[in-house]
């Protein structure tokens, strides 16, 4: 989860946000330099005593500053486009769990052996336990086995959501009346929180979304659980 | 209705532009043959106190007094013989200022800061005043001790395990690192 005075992306919890946080890096460093560049080149012209009225081209600036520019954005392009690739490469998930939006919650199902299906709500500001986070926590959370291919088919059932969780790498839009398929691998146990990403009306920041991992025994031992219960 | 324009425009560029192609009266010699001129310079001479020109395109003083008329006389002989009031009074005729006047700090940066210092303290009055009479209450979950059990939940939950929270606190020892 982000804490409060967070600015830099959330420690990593699947291999492909790994690669993401590294490339961010990446050209967050190539645009801090460039920046700096510009900022000493500006000061050093502003503060300068004299001026040459008399200039009318510089060949030998132009092509540096036009081969150089292009040289930074293969630097750039080249990381980023191995990423895009990366991100739609064909998997053999485990298990495909359906993530449905609804104005204003979410609910999950998970239909691959069994008829599974529960609301996922948020626990609302006056109803939680001491220490629990607030518009983060959700009374039913989507529980996954660590370390397998999971495939969740993401739409929605009123208006458009979107369903993101920052330490997965995961943002897919909840498009009513479409199925779109993201896939990702929980790398460590944990608890992992992302919020609605696409404005869907009143309480639109009041459906958090909630992925917990777990070893394998302990999801099916949760999936029996919920199958009773329900 | 956009169409209806276009074509209304359309049609009067194009008898503006056979116009313009072959009359050559004097009504509509905009771009024909016949109407190259060559480049004269018809700007006026002008003074100006700038850094980076050091002598303009004329003196300052156009019109002298006797007294500065007999000066420019007196110029035109050895120069040896001007006193320093002499050689200052006829710099005074051909410039207005000297570098270190044109070059002068002035005291607007105090004005400056000032405005924005007013400007800023306003806008924090009315922040101010909407905390009070907009803004809702706290959250419970500011207290201390609530985020004293918030940290620790997220220190059990092992939150931000490689670079984040939990990469900072020893879990043998049971302290920051």
């Amino acid at each position: 989860m982000a804490q409060y005075t967070q600015l830099g992306l959330q420690d990593a919890a699947s291999p492909l946000m790994e690669e993401l946080l590294h490339f961010h890096d990446h050209a967050l460093m190539i645009i801090t330099l460039i920046s700096a560049f510009v900022l000493y080149i500006i000061l050093t012209m502003v503060t300068a005593k004299t001026t040459d009225k008399y200039i009318l081209d510089s060949q030998e600036v132009e092509i540096i500053w036009t081969v150089l520019p292009a040289i930074i954005l293969v630097l750039i392009a080249l990381p980023s486009l191995r990423i895009l690739y990366l991100l739609d490469e064909i998997n053999d998930p485990h298990l495909t769990i359906k993530a449905m939006g609804h104005q204003w919650y979410w609910s999950y199902e998970y239909t691959d052996y069994e008829d599974l299906g529960f609301d996922s709500y948020m626990v609302p500001t006056q109803d939680l336990t001491p220490g629990q986070f607030r518009l983060l926590e959700a009374d039913h959370r989507m529980v996954i086995p660590v370390e397998s291919p999971i495939r969740v088919l993401v739409s929605a059932e009123d208006v458009l959501h979107s369903w993101a969780v920052p330490s997965l790498g995961v943002k897919m839009d909840a498009v009513p009346g479409r199925l779109n398929q993201v896939a990702f691998v929980a790398s460590r146990p944990g608890v992992f929180f992302g919020q609605c990403s696409e404005i869907c009306g009143a309480n639109h920041s009041f459906m958090p979304i909630v992925v917990e991992a777990v070893p394998l025994e302990h999801f099916e031992n949760w999936s029996s659980l919920m199958l009773e219960d329900a | 209705m956009l169409r209806f324009t276009a074509g209304r425009v359309g049609s009067l560029l194009t008898r503006r532009a056979t116009a313009a192609l072959t009359t050559s009266s004097a009504r509509m010699a905009s771009h024909g043959p016949g109407t190259e001129t060559s480049p004269v310079d018809v700007s006026q001479p002008m003074y100006i106190d700038r850094a980076d020109i050091p002598l303009p395109d004329r003196p300052y003083k156009d019109v002298l007094t006797e007294v500065e008329r007999s000066l420019k006389e007196k110029e035109k002989g050895p120069w040896g013989q001007l006193s320093k009031e002499e050689k200052i009074a006829l710099y005074r005729i051909t410039f207005c200022q000297t570098y270190p006047e044109m070059n002068q700090k002035s005291e607007e940066w105090k004005t400056v800061l000032g405005g924005i210092f007013i400007f800023l303290g306003f806008s924090g009055l009315l922040v101010w005043w909407q905390k009070v009479y907009v803004c809702p209450p706290r959250p419970r979950t500011f207290d201390e001790d609530w985020q004293a059990q918030q940290l620790q939940r997220m220190l059990d939950m092992r939150v931000g395990p490689v670079h984040g929270l939990s990469s900072h606190w020893d879990y043998e020892k049971g302290q920051w690192k």
